[in-house]
């Protein structure tokens, strides 16, 4: 109680000259908002609390009524699960995993490999109407995936990339590249080309100044860039439930998708298999924390 | 802070639109290229005589929804087909049982398959057969199976197209599939609840449910299937109409409208929202089998309707709350055929195996063979012994069958009462149209004879429309 | 230009390509199994989805679903926002933490939230009923399923629109407030006439970013509630998923998604031109 009550009176002093409204019941105030700002914490985070321990029970506990939020018996065989067949071996579940992981893992490097350098021509050059094939190129993004889904899978069937590892690679690429171009452009803008000028006057073609100069700035960039098309592409699941069906193809989140709709709903196994799932992606997310805000607008907003 | 650029007006350069329209046209083209290939709608025939076997490695492929059969056919084929064809490796891929019907037949459409033996839903062969999509294999049953070991309504309503009528099996019509697993519904019941005799009559189960309910506070008197995908809430309007006497349609005339919504069909909606309905657990209106074993298994359900062959982890102690071993729960647990009202119908369901048309000559050799394999009289013991419904009559009268578990009794009875659905190549969106309508009704999203009428109304439409019209599956 | 071929390339054969394809097919009664030549219908396939009752009941709980739930993660997102810029410390840890609904996979959010909404055995009723609340049958009655799709989609995007309100908030210059604290300005007028207006563009493209992707609704309505009951919770892409698979009305399915793409073309323009003058003045 100490500890609170210095903090508040501490922050009131320093901040007296430059206060968003400590004037008047400064303390209440602030309860009231650490107070409401605690339960939205504890509403948005209960799911996933509930998840975790969904994950570690047994699944005679997992339908009691009224919910067992503490007395239960603590289990890992749900995570033993998701790695390994009941008979032994591999299950299918981790199967998927490693099916979105190269799924995933090529598709970025694809999408990065082809938009970076084209970021770097849209920063630097004058291309004719810049713009609009800027603004095309966003909009192919915002495309509904079950109407784009129809003729993909038309095209897919004629070259028969249906059912294959291929397909969603390319077509989750080309998903990534426009995000990729937008995002990276915004980086490209930030080093100066002068750095490249110089290089150039030097002696370097404007390939290898870009190479040996600017590139190196902007790897960074390029990793925050690639993080999030690799989460885009690992939690995708309209493509990957209509152009794929076979065990050895599917990626993970139409295989978690499966787990329900057999007979009886293991949900631990649902719960563990999730909770794998999501790991991944929280620890990258949270590697890429600053680039967030421009991550998740595809570049349009940054700060 | 940057704010967003600002983004023109969307203008179409001539160039652009010269570019688009020669795109177009290359579109076109290859669009219509790509169209005759399907043309030729009718099925490819199988040879009579299985073609020679390779003996190199090969693996054989099926595609069904993950369940536990999917699972045991997988383990059950590669300990045992193994013995006979050491070269061959079986592999049973599974989709999401959402995802079943999608993924079949959208292969299908990409006249490639990365599966040999698609395993159909009874209903789904007529959409197979008119897309040319599997094997004819009528001159190979005959050379080959023997039809009379068979209850001929089951070889006909795993295989037969066009449909044939309940019950019986035309002989001279063609043969697209085998069976796989025979299904029917059971019901399960809680002797410790109401008795170890079940009710015999529909109305009978009824009162027995409401009573049940009411003395036993915390337990619903009946749990079945409600939801709106798959064929769930459709199966469960489609058993009480058949059991007071409706129809689903008159197949000669393709009529259902005036068939499906006459008096018997209008009592039949009638029971199940009114009567029905009340006496289950409130929010069970999106349940399909796993909800309905979820609340049998944790004891709360007086008497319940399932599939069969879904039915086998309502033993599993792991899951249960009746009890710590399978005895202790059979203790509680009855299964009995359905109870019978105006007739005595049961819904037909389980599955065929069929040759996919886009295997290669090689791999549609060994899934006839492994079909051939597969029927034989010892073959269909072993697979009941397995865990599976066989469809040979001695394979059900047999000891492995019906000591394989207490459901099996419940099965070989029912075999002769069975009623299937609409066979037709519009089935899906017939039965899409059936779930949504049954869903609302029973969620008081729509009255029931409102419900009724729609159904009749939009299946009726459906069989009605050909193309050349605009705006066809709204 | 050598570095921006190779991947407009790649958007020509994997977007453009196939929307030509879908836009020919449009025109046409072309089914993707049944095979056979492709017949011209012209315009039937548009006015027949342009008429139809069927899709006009899809479109209103579309609008209904994306209204409700930007809304309410926009009012969610930026409460949080506002209040986490307020605090001086953890507020990196608060964000991350707040982040985390957002980075699962749709499949995640949509399977495990119907276990917790399940009326028999769900955590949430369990919780209600152990306050005396009764259960509520969250997925099954017409309008509580919308409402619950709108919880669940609030509860995954809230975090999106409290990123990008944080954002805003953390710019915003701290000599404003000090002028407006030396006029003694009221709160309200200071988050009014300072706060807002320099949060509110950022907020605005937010809420474009959140509306388009909320109008193209799939994965969480196959998955919660596959449409129910009965088709009160079918979106138009839930919609357009039916047309194309279950009796694979390719043409109509390809007007369809048009008509889809244009709505979200025409009303995206609209709405940057309104930002756009907004910004002028």
């Amino acid at each position: 109680m100490a500890v609170s009550v210095d903090e508040a009176v501490s922050t009131g002093s320093v901040r007296d000259h430059t206060p968003p409204a400590r004037r008047f019941g400064g303390r209440g105030r602030s309860v009231l908002e650490v107070a409401l700002l605690t339960v939205l914490a504890v509403v948005m985070l209960f799911p996933v609390l509930w998840m975790i321990e969904t994950s570690i029970k047994e699944n005679r506990d997992v339908y009691a009524i009224p919910a067992k939020f503490f007395h239960f018996t603590v289990t890992l065989d749900h995570f033993k699960d998701v790695f390994a067949a009941p008979g032994g071996g591999r299950s299918d579940l981790s199967v998927a995993f490693l099916n979105s992981l190269l799924v995933a893992g090529a598709s970025t490097v694809l999408a990065t490999v082809l938009g970076v350098p084209a970021a770097w021509a849209y920063s630097r050059f004058a291309v004719k109407a810049k713009k609009d094939q800027l603004f095309f190129i966003l909009s192919t993004r915002f495309m509904p995936p079950v109407v784009v889904v129809i003729p993909i899978f038309l095209m897919y069937r004629d070259v028969g990339l249906i059912d294959s590892k291929l397909g969603l690679i390319l077509i989750y690429a080309a998903y990534n590249v426009p995000f990729t171009i937008w995002m990276m452009k915004g980086f490209v803008d930030e080093v100066p080309a002068e750095y490249e000028d110089a290089a150039m006057l030097d002696g370097y073609t404007r390939l290898q100044a870009f190479r040996r100069f600017t590139l190196p700035l902007l790897l960074p960039g390029i990793a925050a860039t690639a993080v999030f098309a690799l989460i885009f592409s690992w939690n995708e699941f309209v493509f990957a439930i209509f152009l794929t069906s076979s065990d050895g193809v599917r990626t993970a989140p139409p295989a978690i998708a499966g787990l329900i709709g057999g007979t009886t709903v293991d949900w631990g196994l649902v719960a563990a298999a999730s909770l794998v799932f999501a790991l991944p992606v929280l620890v990258f997310a949270y590697l890429v924390r600053k680039h967030l805000v421009a991550g998740v607008t595809l570049g349009a907003v940054r700060r | 802070m940057r704010y967003p650029k600002r983004i023109r007006r969307l203008s179409v350069p001539r160039r652009t639109a010269q570019l688009a329209t020669a795109a177009m046209l290359v579109a076109t083209t290859m669009a219509a290229c790509g169209q005759d290939d399907g043309a030729d709608s009718s099925a490819p025939k199988a040879p009579a005589t299985i073609p020679e076997l390779t003996k190199d490695p090969l693996t054989l492929s099926f595609i069904w929804f993950d369940w536990p059969p999917a699972h045991a056919l997988e383990d059950f084929a590669n300990a045992e087909y193994a013995k006979e064809r050491p070269n061959v490796t079986i592999k049973v891929n599974t989709v999401p049982n959402a995802n079943w019907h999608d993924a079949m037949f959208t292969q299908f459409a990409a006249h490639k398959t990365d599966f040999d033996i698609p395993i159909l839903d009874s209903q789904h062969i007529g959409e197979a057969v008119t897309n040319g999509n599997i094997l004819d294999i009528t001159d190979f049953v005959k050379k080959n199976i023997d039809v009379k070991a068979y209850n001929p309504y089951l070889l006909a309503a795993y295989g037969q197209f066009p449909q044939a009528e309940t019950g019986k099996r035309d002989e001279n019509a063609s043969m697209y599939g085998l069976p796989l697993l025979g299904d029917t519904w059971t019901m399960i019941y809680r002797k410790d609840l109401i008795g170890d005799k079940p009710p015999q009559t529909w109305d009978q189960m009824i009162s027995v449910a409401e009573k049940c309910q009411a003395d036993h506070p915390g337990v619903s008197g009946l749990a079945f299937h409600q939801a709106n995908g798959s064929d769930a809430a459709a199966v469960t309007y489609n058993t009480v109409n058949g059991v007071y006497g409706g129809n689903l349609w008159n197949a000669k005339e393709r009529k259902i409208e005036g068939v499906l919504n006459d008096a018997a069909g209008q009592e039949a909606m009638d029971v199940l929202v009114n009567k029905m309905k009340p006496l289950t657990a409130k929010g069970s209106g999106n349940w399909f089998i796993d909800e309905v074993n979820a609340t049998v298994a944790q004891g709360k359900a007086c008497i319940a309707f399932n599939w069969i062959a879904a039915s086998g982890g309502l033993l599993d102690p792991k899951q249960s709350t009746l009890g710590t071993t399978r005895e202790q729960i059979l203790d509680k647990l009855g299964f009995a055929t359905l109870p019978s009202q105006k007739t005595n119908l049961v819904p037909l369901g389980g599955m065929g195996m069929h040759v996919s048309a886009y295997s290669s000559k090689a791999n549609q050799a060994e899934a006839l063979n492994f079909i051939k394999w597969f029927e034989r009289a010892d073959i269909q013991k072993k697979w009941a012994a397995a865990g599976g419904v066989p469809s040979r009559t001695d394979a059900l009268a047999s000891p492995e069958f019906l000591d394989a578990g207490p459901f099996n009794q419940v099965y070989a009875d029912s075999v002769p009462r069975m009623r299937d659905m609409w066979n037709v190549p519009e089935y899906a969106r017939l039965v899409d149209i059936e779930n949504t309508n049954v869903n609302a009704a029973l969620n008081g999203a729509k009255e029931p004879e409102d419900a009724l009428d729609d159904i009749a109304k939009e299946q009726q439409g459906v069989l009605d429309s050909g193309s050349g019209k605009g705006g066809g599956g709204l | 230009m050598a570095f921006i071929s190779p991947a407009l390339l790649l958007l020509l054969a994997m977007s453009v390509f196939p929307l030509l394809w879908a836009l020919y097919l449009s025109f046409t009664d072309y089914s993707a199994t049944r095979g056979g030549p492709a017949h011209f219908v012209w315009f039937e396939n548009y006015t027949a989805i342009l008429t139809s009752a069927q899709v006009h009941t899809r479109a209103l709980t579309t609008l209904i679903y994306v209204v409700g739930a930007v809304t309410l993660q926009t009012a969610l997102g930026f409460s949080i926002a506002y209040l986490i810029s307020r605090r001086t410390h953890g507020r990196g840890l608060l964000t991350t933490l707040f982040l985390v609904p957002m980075m699962l996979s749709p499949v995640v959010v949509g399977l495990f939230w119907r276990f917790m909404l399940d009326a028999q055995f769900g955590v949430i009723n369990s919780m209600l009923d152990s306050l005396g609340l009764g259960q509520v049958e969250w997925l099954t009655q017409q309008r509580t399923a919308l409402i619950s799709l709108i919880v669940v989609d609030t509860w995954q995007w809230t975090p999106f629109i409290m990123l990008i309100a944080l954002a805003g908030l953390t710019a915003v210059p701290k000599y404003l407030y000090e002028a407006a604290s030396i006029d003694r300005a009221s709160e309200w007028f200071r988050f009014r006439t300072i706060t807002l207006p320099l949060v509110w563009p950022l907020l605005l493209i937010a809420v474009l970013f959140r509306a388009i992707e909320a109008f193209r609704l799939f994965d969480l309505v196959y998955i919660l509630t596959s449409g129910g009951p009965g088709v009160s919770t079918e979106t138009l892409s839930f919609h357009v998923y039916k047309v194309a698979f279950l009796g694979f009305n390719t043409g109509t399915a390809s007007a369809y998604g048009i008509l889809m793409v244009l709505v979200v073309i025409v009303l995206t323009q609209l709405y940057l031109r309104y930002l756009n003058k907004l910004k002028e003045d």
